[in-house]
Parts: C-alpha cells; structure tokens; sequence
C-alpha cells in the first residue's frame, strides 16, 4: 500500500487559525483505518512534490499573503493540472481567496489569485464574524466560525459548497458558502472545519485514494462524539 | 462640573455594585463617560507625579503587572491599580473613580494600569503614558482582536505618537522587538529578554506567529527557540535583528513546579520565584525593567519583591477544594495554554485533569485555537480528564484527536464540580484549565469552600 501523501501549503505563513485541526483529522481519520499517510509541509521556496495526493491550503494574514500569492503562482501550473485531473483540495479563508482569480486587500492593493476557482475577493468594511450554519447538498449540515473582511463572489461558472442558514458566508449578500470545483472546496468555515464535519473529510479522504490509484474502501468510524459536537455548534449559529 | 458629575454618578454606581455583590467594573465606567467623554484623561493626567505606567501584550499582564505592584509595594510607593480583567478603557474608568475624591484628586504616585490590547491607541493618547511595557504579541481571539500584524501597526503609530514615552520590550518577540526598531529621532526602547533555557519543552508546537523579519518578510534564524516565535533569533546583517537585551535572565533553573530561579545580567543576585514556568521569569524580568526605567527603584527592594511574589487570581493559583489541592491553570489562546503543558503537565500521567471551555464573549467566541495547541504533547497521559463548559464536546473531540482517553463530559458545572471529587481523593492534586468566564465560576464555586479564596471577593 501507497502512502497517501498530503501537501500542507505554507504552514508557517498560513496557519494562524486552527489549521492544524485540519490536517490532524485528515491524517487521524487514515490512521484510525490504518491507512498509511503522510504529510509534507510545503513553504515559499520549496517544490511541491509531484505524488501528492491531497492539497492543504489554511488562513494567515493579509501581510503573509502577499508572499505567498507570489510563490502560489510559480506553482500555479502545477495545483491546476492536480486539481482539473480531480485531485482533492481544500482550501480555508485566506487559502481559498489565495485560489481565485485575484483578492483586493485594504492595506497591500490587489493580489493575484492563481485562478483555480471562478471567484473574486474584496476587502470590505464589514467584518464577518461569528458561528456560521450552511447546508450542503453534497455533505448536509455543516458548521463553523468565519472570521473575516474579505468578500467573495462568483465571476462566471461557479458551485457553491452550500446555502447559509446562519451567518454569512462568501459576502454579506448571497447567502452562499464557499465553492467547490472537481474535488477542490474553497470555505471560510475554520472551528477547526473538518473535526466537526467528518463527512468532508473522509469525502476528501476517498478522493485521495483513488487519485493515488488504489482501490481501498473507507470503514465507518464512530462519529458520536463529532456529530454531538457538530450539533452543540449548530446550536449556537 | 461635567467632571464632578461623572465622578458622582460612578461612586454611586460602585457603590451599588459593592452591596448588590455583583463584580462588574464596567458599568461605573460607563456611567461616568457618558457624562464626560474625556474623564479617563481628566482623572488620570492632573495626578501620579512619579508616574504612569501601562502593561500590555497577549499574555502576561496580569501577573507582570502584580509584580510591579509588589516592587512599588516595597519600596514604598503608593499606587492605583486596576484589577485583573478591567483592562478596557471602562475598567480604567471605574479604577480611577474608585480611588479619586470629588475633586478628581487621587492620593497616589504612580499608576499602574494593564491595559488590553485593543484599547491600547485609545487609551494611551488619553492617559499619555510614562512607560508601556509590551511582553509578547501572539495569536489571541482573533475574532475579538483581529491580526496580529495590525495590532502591531497600531502599537508602532501609538509609540510615534508619544515620544516622551518610554518603552520596554521584549527583545526574544520579533514583532515586539521590531516595534522599537529605528523610532524617529533615534529615539531608544529599553529592552529584556532571557539568555538561556534549558527546562522543559513542547515538541507540537503550532504557535510560531512571527518567525519573519516584520519589515523585509525574511525568515529569521533562531538559535535556541523556548516556544511560539520566542527565543534568541537573528536577521539578515545590516536589518532588523534580535536587539541585544538591556535586562537579561541568565541562570534559568526551573524546580519541578513548585518555584524558578535565574539572576539578571549574570550580576544580579540569584531571584526565586515562588511559581514555576519560564513565562513567569518574561513577566518578572519585564517588571525588573520598569523597576530600572521609570522608578529607580534600588535593585534590593526589586529582588526581595519578587521572591516574595505569590500567584495571581486564576493564574496557577492554588486553592483548596474538600480537601484536595485544586490548580487554577487560566487559559486563552494556544500559546497560553501550551506553556502551561510544558510547565505543568509533561511529566504527568495520572492526575486528574479537568478543562472547562466556554465562549462567551470575554473568553472569545471562537473555539479554533484549541487545535493550535499541544494537547499531542500529552499523550503520555493515562489518567482521567473531565470537560465541562458551554465547549464541552469541541474540548472532547481535540482530546480524542490527540490520542488521549479517559474523557469525561459535563457541560453543567455543578455536577462537573461533582465528579471532580468522585474521581480523586483527599490530599490528591487537580488541574482545573478554565477559560475566562469558566475560572470565575470555577473559582467562586470552589471558594464558597474554601475562606482563603473568599477573601478576595470581598
């Protein structure tokens, strides 16, 4: 069996908000299955391996951003080819806006995004802030807490991750959460995401899987403790 | 007369407070500047002629400005200071109505104020401060405080905006350190730091905010790094480097968790600590600085100050509890808490430990930070652990995800204070790790039971 190798981007840059969560589940999730993982993390400068099976990108500040915008679009080729050929993606807050086609900060003037996802961010004067309740076509309910003054709209062809219940979600006016092309989700959902929304991760999970060329299937997992959780959060948006 | 009126109307209010029993600090404040928007100012500058002196930082400005307290203490100066937790300008407020007679005349040379991060520029164009001490910046309720590099920002104008302030700043913080870095006209912060450490460290550690050169986005290069971004680091030559500690901690002994040791500058005589952690030797040695910088307090008086300090409020605070000695470990933010792992809990395997995680406002309403912390660094543990909290379930997923078993959940705090006494026994130590609004509750639980806690509710 092939070790499924996760990229983790820019973790010294890009880590500011519970992305650890993220990729411990990731990689937790493997493990309670006893399939092998392995994660690399990924800083400006370094090359990003080409047997990856999964892509982590997190949050940071608008000031790490622009250095990592930069570096994003030497490897820009490289992240598109994986996620057109359905590699799995995800992508949190500064991440995600990091992964449109531009992000217009307050402080450092606009950011160019690599292009992957069909959508555009602003810096506003509203901060969006608060636990935030979407529900999902592909994964039902979902929960969270956003945190953010960057605003973001779909240019063109573009699929939500889900409609906000509560919260706001993308922008303050749409009501839509997220995006999602291929296998490649962009959110603002942090809390950490994925502990609460295991459905997510082990939907991730399976797309790595058969990105790797391996046919394993996914036992269930006792999920009390994180459906109890998701609930409580649920609660409170 | 606007001014005597403010004065009036918070008196009446603390007074209130004081025979209702309820503890908010805010509402006399709040009284006070509706009726006077600039009373803060008023009330703070026609005072204190030995000085004003402001704390602030992520972590540490309670205990650091205890410390300070305790120097003024023994070297018999008097002082007003505001309680832990009324940090905000209202707090401040309420502090100064308190101690003020009718005609805003405050029997007292120095103040000593902490004041929270986010009312830093406000408060400090207000009060213009003698001395800021900042101890560290690190990621802290983000959804209360924003990013850290635009607290910083505001830090540097504030500081541009007070010339004849003088600061000290941590030295082993590069975004602290850098908020002293070329000042108009040559303009010097005084700096402290700590030489060595060698006690023990956390191996997870997700808590690095600050590991580049603020100003060219460089990664520094550390040569011992303690924890988060604190440490001895370098830049690139000719830029931005770690500055050269004006108060240094040599000598850091840490005795398993009852005291530290270390001297100052390798002259000094050796201080003790009488609470273990190397942060606690940052927030004396931040104290020790303001002693030398503002007071000119005789190093004697700083010395015996600080070994006779005792624990603050909630801050590895120990009470009793039916007979069990129970430790109020505060915790707020992931570096906070990872601090209180490597001081506190790497070496134990059986003792009981209890979380208590809310999310009311003043404990952030964001519960993310827990999976920035070290829990994996407890994967040693083997005894039992209870959660409680309005969190509960979020604190029992991050420990199932870190490997740790034995959880147990009780959101309700009174069947939590239940079990705590059913899984130990008399004598046997507890950890009790609460957030803000969880440790009041806590603590004021546990105090009903305990005289010497009560003491400090009245």
């Amino acid at each position: 069996m092939k070790a499924i190798k996760i990229a983790h981007l820019y973790p010294e840059r890009m880590s500011i908000y519970g992305d650890f969560g993220n990729v411990l589940v990731l990689s937790q999730r493997m493990n309670w299955r006893g399939i092998k993982n392995e994660v690399v993390s990924i800083e400006v400068g370094d090359k990003l391996p080409k047997d990856i099976d999964m892509i982590f990108i997190g949050g940071g500040q608008d000031k790490g951003q622009v250095v990592v915008a930069e570096d994003l679009m030497a490897k820009s080729s490289q992240i598109k080819d994986f996620a057109e050929s359905g590699g799995p993606l995800l992508s949190v807050c500064g991440g995600y806006q990091l992964l449109g086609e531009y992000f217009i900060s307050s402080d450092y003037g606009q950011i160019q995004g690599i292009g992957l996802f069909n959508v555009i961010s602003k810096a506003t004067e509203t901060r969006m802030i608060g636990n935030i309740l979407v529900q999902s076509e592909k994964f039902g309910q979902l929960v969270g807490f956003e945190n953010h003054s960057g605003a973001t709209e779909f240019i063109g062809r573009a699929q939500p991750l889900g409609v906000v219940k509560k919260g706001f979600g993308n922008n303050p006016d749409d009501k839509l959460e997220g995006v999602i092309y291929k296998n490649a989700i962009g959110t603002y959902l942090h809390g950490s995401f994925l502990p609460k929304n295991p459905k997510v991760a082990d939907w991730l999970i399976r797309q790595a899987i058969k990105y790797s060329g391996q046919n394993i299937k996914l036992k269930e997992l006792n999920d009390e403790l994180e459906n109890s959780a998701r609930k409580n959060a649920a609660r409170k948006a | 007369m606007r001014s005597l009126l403010a004065i009036i109307a918070a008196k009446v209010a603390l007074k209130t407070n004081r025979i209702t029993g309820s503890g908010g600090t805010a509402l006399p404040g709040m009284l006070a500047q509706k009726l006077d928007k600039d009373i803060l100012r008023k009330l703070v500058l026609k005072n204190f002629p030995k000085g004003i002196i402001v704390v602030t930082g992520t972590n540490g400005k309670t205990t650091t400005s205890r410390f300070i307290a305790n120097i003024l203490e023994e070297a018999g100066i008097s002082y007003v200071h505001n309680r832990a937790g009324s940090n905000m300008e209202r707090g401040l407020i309420s502090t100064m109505a308190e101690n003020t007679n009718l005609y805003g005349r405050v029997d007292a040379d120095v103040a000593l104020f902490e004041v929270d991060e986010a009312f830093m520029p406000k408060v400090c164009r207000a009060i213009e401060p003698d001395t800021i001490v900042v101890t560290n910046l690190f990621r802290d309720q983000l959804d209360r405080y924003g990013e850290l590099d635009k607290i910083a920002r505001s830090f540097r104008n504030l500081f541009e905006d007070l010339p004849n302030t003088k600061l000290g700043l941590n030295a082993d913080d590069p975004l602290v350190a850098s908020l002293g870095y070329k000042l108009e006209n040559e303009r010097k912060a005084t700096y402290f730091g700590v030489g060595d450490y060698n006690g023990p460290k956390i191996t997870n550690d997700h808590t690095a905010d600050s590991i580049f050169d603020p100003f060219t986005q460089q990664k520094l290069h550390y040569t011992d790094r303690y924890f988060g971004h604190i440490g001895r680091y370098r830049g690139k030559r000719g830029g931005f480097t770690r500055p050269k500690p004006d108060f240094q901690a040599n000598n850091v002994r840490q005795k398993g968790i009852e005291n530290i040791k270390f001297d100052v500058n390798k002259t000094s005589k050796a201080i003790k600590l009488e609470m273990p952690g190397l942060f606690n030797v940052y927030n004396a040695i931040a104290a020790y600085s303001v002693a030398k910088i503002c007071l000119d307090t005789d190093e004697n008086s700083i010395i015996s100050a600080l070994n006779e300090s005792s624990a603050v409020f909630g801050r590895s605070e120990q009470l009793n509890y039916l007979n069990r000695e129970v430790v109020m470990l505060l915790i707020k933010n992931p570096t906070g808490l990872n601090q209180i792992i490597q001081t506190y809990l790497l070496k134990e395997k059986d003792r009981l430990l209890v979380f208590v995680i809310n999310d009311n406002f003043a404990d952030g309403r964001d519960i993310s930070w827990l999976w920035d912390a070290a829990f994996e660094d407890l994967k040693g543990y083997r005894g039992k652990i209870l959660v409680g909290g309005t969190r509960a379930y979020d604190m029992a997923l991050r420990l199932k995800y870190a490997g740790l078993k034995g959880v147990s959940i009780e959101s309700d705090e009174n069947s939590l204070l239940k079990m705590i006494e059913k899984n130990s026994t008399r004598r046997s130590k507890i950890f009790i790790l609460p957030t803000y609004t969880a440790m009041l509750s806590m603590r004021s639980k546990i105090a009903a039971n305990d005289d010497k806690a009560k003491e400090f509710w009245q």
